[in-house]
């Protein structure tokens, strides 16, 4: 897989972790449960910036694009469809083996595109 | 509700990153994406470990990597270092990452939650896999080999 995909889905699902943890329902079970820790939140915050300068400017600058517009800015790509849209995707992308080594997008939305290994 | 879960009895793992690894491995996706999911779940613990009732701890994330609430539960007589707990039951879990996955999420939670505060003490002490996933309200997953 694309390096830069690679990190683009880690930041994503980093973005997720953040976001749970600043909801109140989760937030409240977290803490009946004792997992919910003081600063976790500031700490995920900090390593995401962190994590951030490792991605090329592009991406980075794409992937904060779609997330504010979409709230979402990677997706599956699920029976040849962008899982963000619908949209479906280029044949010739969907049926080749190494299409995961490079960053594709939607043709439509935009998203960010993976496929599942 | 049963939830299916997967299930490794007879964990060989001494760390943290092993378990997570190992657990993980049992996971119905590639490569790949057990190690971009194993980095998530690392970094949430390395942040604040998910131990509760003393050596049970909740490894757990929402990922895009996975489209179904995908649980895989461990054990280990000898214990796994968390690293400041010693670790005997390991429960991880992936949801995904859906318009109500959030409210999936918080719902499994509440469940786990429930079992562990009903049954600690038994689930620490659970002697068969049968007996650990029933006192977690799970049913055995089997996957078909890919």
């Amino acid at each position: 897989m694309n390096k830069q995909l690679e990190k683009l889905i880690s930041l994503h699902d980093l973005d997720v972790m953040i976001a749970d943890l600043d909801r109140k329902d989760i937030r409240k079970r977290e803490i009946e449960m004792g997992l919910h820790k003081d600063g976790v939140l500031e700490e995920l915050k900090e390593l995401r910036e962190e994590y951030c300068k490792s991605i090329g400017r592009k991406w980075r600058g794409l992937y904060n694009q779609l997330t504010r517009h979409y709230g979402n800015a990677v997706v599956p790509a699920l029976m040849g469809r962008c899982a963000g849209c619908l949209t479906r995707l280029p044949t010739a992308v969907c049926s080749d083996p190494d299409r995961n080594m490079k960053i594709h997008t939607c043709p439509t939305c935009g998203r960010i595109i993976y496929w599942a290994d | 509700m049963k939830y299916t879960a997967l299930c490794k009895f007879e964990l060989s793992a001494t760390s943290r990153e092993e378990a997570i690894a190992e657990l993980l491995g049992l996971f119905p996706v590639g490569e790949r994406s057990q190690n971009l999911l194993a980095g998530a779940l690392d970094i949430r613990e390395k942040v604040g470990a998910t131990v509760v009732h003393n050596t049970i701890v909740l490894p757990h994330c929402r990922s895009i990597l996975v489209d179904k609430l995908t649980i895989a539960v461990g054990r280990s007589e000898a214990g796994i270092g968390w690293p400041k707990n010693r670790i005997h039951t390991v429960i991880l879990f992936v949801s995904p990452v859906r318009l109500n996955a959030p409210q999936d999420h918080t719902r499994f939670l509440s469940h786990i939650a429930g079992r562990i505060k009903k049954f600690g003490d038994r689930i620490v002490a659970a002697e068969t896999q049968d007996e650990l996933l029933d006192l977690l309200g799970f049913q055995h997953e089997e996957l078909e080999i890919r």
